[in-house]
């Protein structure tokens, strides 16, 4: 058996099937409506295919989730004026007796603006206002950013998400720069990597919203030798080492010390040390041949080597991963924004 | 069939209710294929949630959506407010949701609504919580929500008593979990009743020792014994047992990518290497004519480019980091 190649076709076809309808199995992340479609034509734009979708029909969809004040709304209120995830997130405001029924998410806002960028949306047209001013609310005192004004569990994943709605709206007033900064110092471990929150174990996801906030909000340079001397005050000596180390014999980047490679950090440790200016010191080689062992027959990835199911998460990730390798046919990405270069 | 008929239309209680349809908007893009169930109990809860109906019958109802779709977080606000406005028993409360979460151990929106009940139960709940997510951890010790649940219940509610054991047990059934590990670092330098790190650090450094030698291949208590020295470089390079360690590894298999590493960084801080720590690497060095006439640090790079493959890149940059730096610790010494 021959070693395998870059199954572009299958890849296409595995895409298009599920932008055209996601299978029953995901009606559990259903509230993830906007971030599953962010997979799927995320996927389909580094594929050069999104000629396959209806752009404008897309972009009517996605602003069609924004929750937006009436008239007289107190945007200081605390509500957050964002996306909601999902239809089933989604009350219109005039039926609901609850005053907190407003279910804008700020991960769903992040793949809303996404989309709308990746399908070439002018977002100088959205009502970011209301957007910027009320998230600034969710941001807590440690720096942390709450994702729902409901309340939910606060963590790195969130501080990214607000960095990145901030630069792809470019206006920084939906946050203080400075506490998020903060924040993320705080979740740097004794080994290099960041946790998800202080305290917790060096993750390759946490590690990615870490750095990549950091970036976006202007505390990281493009070059290594500048990172070492000038650093935001992060170890950036241990981070490098931490990441490096995440790649493993068979090629792949695992998320956390001593469990299995995955798909996915191929992306999110690969994607901190692209970041950081320090891609060229990685086995690309051995990587790429990790990664065309989990393509799936069927086209997509899975999140292990020879698995057979893909699914739409392991299936974006390994090709951005494969568009961080430079492989051909793919578009070229912007890490830290998770969209097309192109469409910045 | 089955599944269907026993959806909220066939409820009883809920007969007068007329369900509120899911509202598409604009041509949905991306369709998900919902089962019928899924939109049947999704347009029950809509109906009472617009009607913002706080009853036994809409907390029966979000149990329904929860099992359906554990993860709208709206499903769980609704029934955080039911629960208070029916003065419910939390407790039993706490009981529901653990079966949830032993379905669903790696769902956001069940561990914040443990985390909600355990607030307001306060610290007595503390070590029912810990027993809870040592279940959880018993199945998958590296699951990150139970990890992250438990530092959370130790910080606001207590039960630090017992958790070095638990850290202990962990490890001795596996010296490779790094979750593990972790927790260590986080009860060391947290525990209220320890001190901090500066009054564990030495009684940490041997147990650690005793971990490596144990298992040198073991990458975890490499990096905890850097930890434990938080960036204070200088104590690193002071403290003989560090050098001591490597050197012990090292005499054993001078191909260990983990002792030349930390070796290397005593060297690139200062080290001055022991005769006979230079007498391990001598026939090393001597016998590539690259390094014959190299200083250790650099011989080490050489060792790891050929030792660790996959990393041949970054002790090449390694390398020329160290010739950048190394001349006037060369003079020094």
């Amino acid at each position: 058996m021959g070693k395998p190649g870059f199954e572009r076709a299958h890849h296409v076809a595995f895409f298009d099937a599920m932008a055209t309808e996601l299978p029953g199995d995901y009606d559990k992340q259903e509230v993830n409506h906007l971030t599953l479609s962010y997979f799927a034509l995320g996927g389909l734009s580094l594929l050069r295919e999104l000629d396959r979708v209806n752009k404008d029909e897309i972009a009517r969809w996605v602003l069609s989730f924004q929750v937006h004040p009436e008239a007289h709304t107190d945007v200081d209120s605390g509500l957050f004026y964002g996306f909601c995830g999902s239809r089933s997130t989604q009350f219109p405001l005039s039926n609901v007796k609850d005053p907190c029924h407003n279910g804008s998410h700020l991960a769903s806002t992040y793949s809303a603006l996404a989309i709308l960028k990746i399908v070439g949306y002018d977002l100088a047209n959205v009502d970011s206002k209301a957007l910027l001013q009320s998230m600034k609310k969710l941001q807590q005192p440690d720096g942390s950013f709450m994702p729902i004004h409901i309340g939910a569990e606060t963590d790195l994943r969130f501080v990214y998400c607000a960095a990145a709605i901030c630069s792809m709206l470019d206006d920084w007033t939906g946050m203080d720069k400075l506490k998020a900064k903060e924040y993320i110092l705080n979740c740097q471990s004794y080994d290099g990597g960041f946790g998800m929150v202080p305290g917790s174990e060096s993750h390759g996801g946490g590690t990615f919203c870490a750095v990549a906030a950091l970036h976006l909000m202007g505390f990281i340079q493009v070059d290594l030798a500048s990172n070492l001397n000038d650093s935001a005050s992060i170890d950036m000596r241990m981070l490098l080492e931490w990441c490096l180390q995440r790649q493993v014999n068979d090629g792949g980047f695992q998320g956390r010390r001593n469990k299995a490679s995955d798909t996915c950090y191929a992306f999110w440790v690969g994607g901190v040390l692209k970041i950081i200016g320090a891609y060229h010191l990685i086995d690309r080689c051995a990587l790429r041949e990790f990664l065309l062992t989990c393509q799936s027959p069927y086209g997509g990835f899975t999140k292990f080597p020879f698995d057979r199911i893909p699914d739409i998460y392991h299936s974006y990730y390994g090709l951005a991963a494969l568009s961080l390798l430079e492989e051909e046919g793919l578009e070229p990405l912007s890490v830290e924004l998770g969209i097309l270069s192109s469409a910045l | 069939m089955d599944h269907a008929n026993s959806g909220p239309s066939s409820w009883p209680e809920l007969a007068d209710v007329v369900p509120v349809p899911q509202d598409d908007g604009p041509s949905p893009v991306v369709p998900i294929a919902y089962r019928d169930g899924f939109r049947e109990v999704m347009d029950y809860f809509r109906a009472l949630y617009f009607a913002g109906e706080q009853s036994p019958r809409a907390l029966r109802l979000t149990t329904e959506a929860i099992e359906q779709n554990p993860g709208n977080y709206t499903v769980w606000h609704f029934r955080r407010r039911i629960l208070e406005a029916l003065d419910s028993d939390l407790l039993e409360e706490m009981n529901f949701v653990e079966k949830i979460a032993e379905c669903n151990p790696k769902n956001y929106q069940i561990w914040h609504h443990k985390r909600w009940l355990a607030e307001k139960l306060g610290p007595d709940i503390a070590n029912k919580e810990h027993g809870f997510t040592m279940k959880i951890l018993a199945t998958d010790t590296k699951n990150y929500h139970a990890w992250s649940h438990r530092q959370w219940v130790l910080q606001a509610l207590g039960g630090w008593e017992t958790e070095l054991q638990y850290c202990n047990k962990l490890l001795e059934e596996d010296i490779f979990n790094n979750s593990a590990w972790n927790q260590r670092f986080f009860v060391i330098t947290r525990s209220p009743l320890f001190g901090g790190l500066k009054v564990m650090h030495d009684a940490e450094v041997d147990y650690t020792i005793e971990a490596i030698l144990g298992n040198p291949q073991n990458e975890s208590p490499w990096r905890y014994l850097k930890g434990l020295y938080k960036g204070e470089n200088n104590c690193l390079v002071a403290d003989e047992r560090i050098s001591g360690v490597c050197l012990k590894v090292l005499k054993n298999d001078w191909t260990c990518v983990f002792a030349l590493s930390l070796l290397l960084d005593l060297l690139r801080d200062g080290l001055q290497p022991s005769d006979e720590l230079k007498a391990i690497l001598e026939p090393v060095r001597s016998s590539d004519p690259e390094t014959a006439d190299a200083d250790l640090a650099i011989t080490v790079c050489c060792i790891l480019q050929k030792c660790d493959p996959l990393r041949v890149n970054y002790w090449s940059w390694f390398k020329t980091t160290l010739s950048q730096i190394s001349d006037p610790l060369v003079v020094s010494g």
